[in-house]
């Protein structure tokens, strides 16, 4: 898909690895003596049970108590620890949100609190799918908000956020995660990346929409489109520079989220389109001001949403105003062990 | 984090704080002059929860390690019994006293971060459990000997997230957490038992894995005792401590509002006339 330096990225079906995140936490903490780890009973759910394995002295399982873990994560950051706080999205910000804007944000400590179960991937139902958080949180004063992509990344967060001054929200996919980028990748906080280079559309993707976004480039360039894919894992603060430029060089403007469509990456490229006068028309994919609902798969649920390939190159062909049905996006087979986007 | 600016503490805990206090209820009688000063400037405030927690502030102050032991207040209304003390015993220039509450005074009415003396103060209400408990935790991984004071309003108990921290600072046995609190029986909309039935608190806290302890919270030398018994309890100490917003002030209208209470300048003339005289007496 692409051909731009350090940011090659695999052909789907994407091989997929377990718990990058806990691997990569567990790694920090052999270096970093001054990083703790909070569960909310949600500790293998989440990963930590590798560090609860490696270092039970510094494990702390709060409970389900997320009020009460958030405020002695912040006391703990106060005293000069690093506190990773550990349980699913929708309970790490909607039941504490009081505590984390008055307890972490306002004194702007150094807690990182890491929220498992993006948007629909989880097919509990309303009050497992965290499909406000991260608008939530990027209305936070100082928050720095986080929406990774893979397991290259997964894998690197922790390193790559430990010594950020300010709180951060990570938000990470549960399960078996897919290995989209290649092993020479680095997330870096204050860029988004270009993916592909294409004059039609520019394609901000975040979390696990880049997946479909890539697919969909793909499936467009087979019909003569080209498409600026960009990977945006930090959403605040924003690339705004790297947002406006490859916007004002394309004809459509097209966000992807794992989220509702307001107050998320959406939200923030308009922001910055706006600000920049890039009168691109824009078009949000993700959750149009509803809830979702229970059901058996995740898949079943992006298709259902509007968060799959298909709904992405239907937003592109209609955003340019083409001519005829838009594309079948058609659908990758996958093996055991192996992800491909609906 | 705190920048209250020159001249005055950062927090009690932090090493090469100092401070004494001689005569405890000489204290917790000035805190209560002090804290009618300081409301009279703006014609009413937080006093009524001054008059209640004088003798708890007093006696804190007396029992605390300077330079090592936390103090943490959950209610952030109640700042203004600690930095009359904190004036009173030379922590803090008294001259600041007097712009308390007003517009670019770093003395804000409600407790902010910018608030000095405390670890840990809580706004919003019902935090400052969880924050004390945090802080005991980082003291026994450090291995740092220091015990942390929480003072908890009674309306606090209301909030979920006490209960919460309450469990959780007992499962963990963090021993070195003493709670104080002010069993006033007043919030905003009315006494406490006419809104929710908090009590018996003395039990919740017992069944909570708690050494409970109920007692006068007037009577210093009684508080104090706790205070320094709560020290050798093998479980988190909760200081029960019953008290009332009018006391100590014999001039308050029977009807006032104990949570914001109105002083007028005729009634805080009265008042001032009231405490002045109480605490030369003490001084005698």
């Amino acid at each position: 898909v692409t051909d731009l330096a350090h940011q090659a990225v695999r052909q789907p079906p994407y091989p997929t690895v377990l718990k990058p995140y806990g691997q990569g936490l567990v790694e920090l903490a052999a270096r970093r003596a001054d990083v703790l780890c909070l569960s909310g009973d949600l500790t293998r759910q989440c990963e930590v049970d590798l560090f609860q394995q490696s270092y039970p002295d510094r494990f702390i399982n709060a409970g389900m108590a997320e009020a009460n873990m958030i405020g002695i994560a912040a006391a703990l950051a106060r005293c000069g620890h690093v506190p990773f706080v550990h349980t699913f999205g929708v309970f790490a910000t909607r039941r504490p949100l009081d505590q984390i804007i008055n307890a972490v944000a306002y004194p702007a400590l150094p807690v990182r609190i890491v929220g498992f179960m993006p948007g629909i991937s989880s097919p509990g139902g309303p009050s497992h799918q965290a499909i406000d958080d991260v608008a939530l949180m990027r209305c936070v004063p100082g928050m720095t908000v986080i929406d990774v992509a893979d397991a290259v990344q997964a894998r690197q967060a922790c390193d790559a956020i430990v010594d950020l001054p300010g709180p951060v929200y990570l938000r990470l996919r549960r399960g078996e995660t897919p290995v989209i980028f290649d092993q020479h990748h680095r997330l870096a906080l204050d860029r988004a990346d270009v993916l592909t280079s294409g004059a039609d559309v520019a394609l901000f993707a975040a979390g696990m929409m880049l997946a479909p976004s890539l697919a969909a480039a793909a499936v467009l360039a087979r019909h003569g489109l080209g498409v600026s894919v960009v990977s945006v894992p930090v959403i605040k603060p924003l690339d705004a520079a790297t947002v406006a430029r490859v916007a004002s060089g394309c004809r459509v403007v097209l966000t992807a989220e794992n989220h509702l469509i307001t107050g998320g990456l959406g939200s923030a490229v308009a922001e910055v389109l706006a600000e920049c006068g890039v009168a691109s028309p824009l078009h949000r994919i993700g959750l149009r001001d509803t809830f979702a609902e229970g059901a058996g798969t995740m898949r079943y649920l992006f298709g259902k949403y509007g968060q799959s390939t298909q709904s992405v190159v239907d937003a592109a062909w209609q955003a340019l105003a083409m001519a005829g049905a838009p594309p079948a996006s058609g659908v990758v087979a996958v093996g055991p062990g192996e992800y491909s986007p609906v | 984090v705190n920048s209250p600016g020159d001249g005055f503490a950062v927090r009690l805990s932090d090493p090469g704080t100092h401070w004494q206090v001689a005569d405890p209820d000489r204290l917790a009688r000035a805190i209560r002059l002090r804290a009618v000063q300081m409301v009279a400037a703006h014609g009413y405030g937080y006093l009524g929860q001054a008059l209640s927690c004088a003798e708890l502030v007093a006696a804190l102050l007396a029992v605390a390690r300077p330079g090592a032991d936390r103090l943490v207040c959950s209610p952030g209304h109640y700042v203004i019994a600690f930095y009359a003390a904190a004036a009173e015993v030379g922590l803090i220039p008294e001259h600041l006293l007097g712009d308390y509450g007003q517009d670019g005074s770093p003395l804000e009415a409600i407790g902010t971060e910018r608030s000095p003396l405390f670890d840990y103060v809580g706004g919003s209400l019902g935090q400052g459990l969880s924050a004390a408990a945090g802080f005991a935790l980082s003291d026994r991984l450090r291995g740092r000997d220091a015990r942390t004071f929480v003072l908890i309003s009674d309306g606090e108990l209301e909030e979920g997230q006490v209960w919460e921290a309450a469990m959780f600072a007992a499962h963990h046995r963090l021993t070195s957490l003493t709670v104080l609190v002010d069993a006033n029986n007043s919030q905003v909309d009315g006494p406490v038992d006419t809104i929710t039935t908090i009590e018996p608190m003395a039990s919740k806290w017992e069944s909570f894995g708690w050494a409970p302890t109920e007692l006068d919270g007037h009577d210093l030398p009684a508080v104090t005792a706790a205070l320094v018994a709560a020290r050798q309890a093998s479980r988190p100490a909760a200081l029960i401590c019953r008290t009332s917003t009018r006391h100590g002030l014999d001039c308050l209208p029977p009807d006032a509002d104990g949570h914001f209470i109105k002083l007028p300048p005729g009634l805080a003339a009265a008042a001032i006339a009231e405490l002045t005289a109480r605490l030369e007496r003490a001084s005698d």
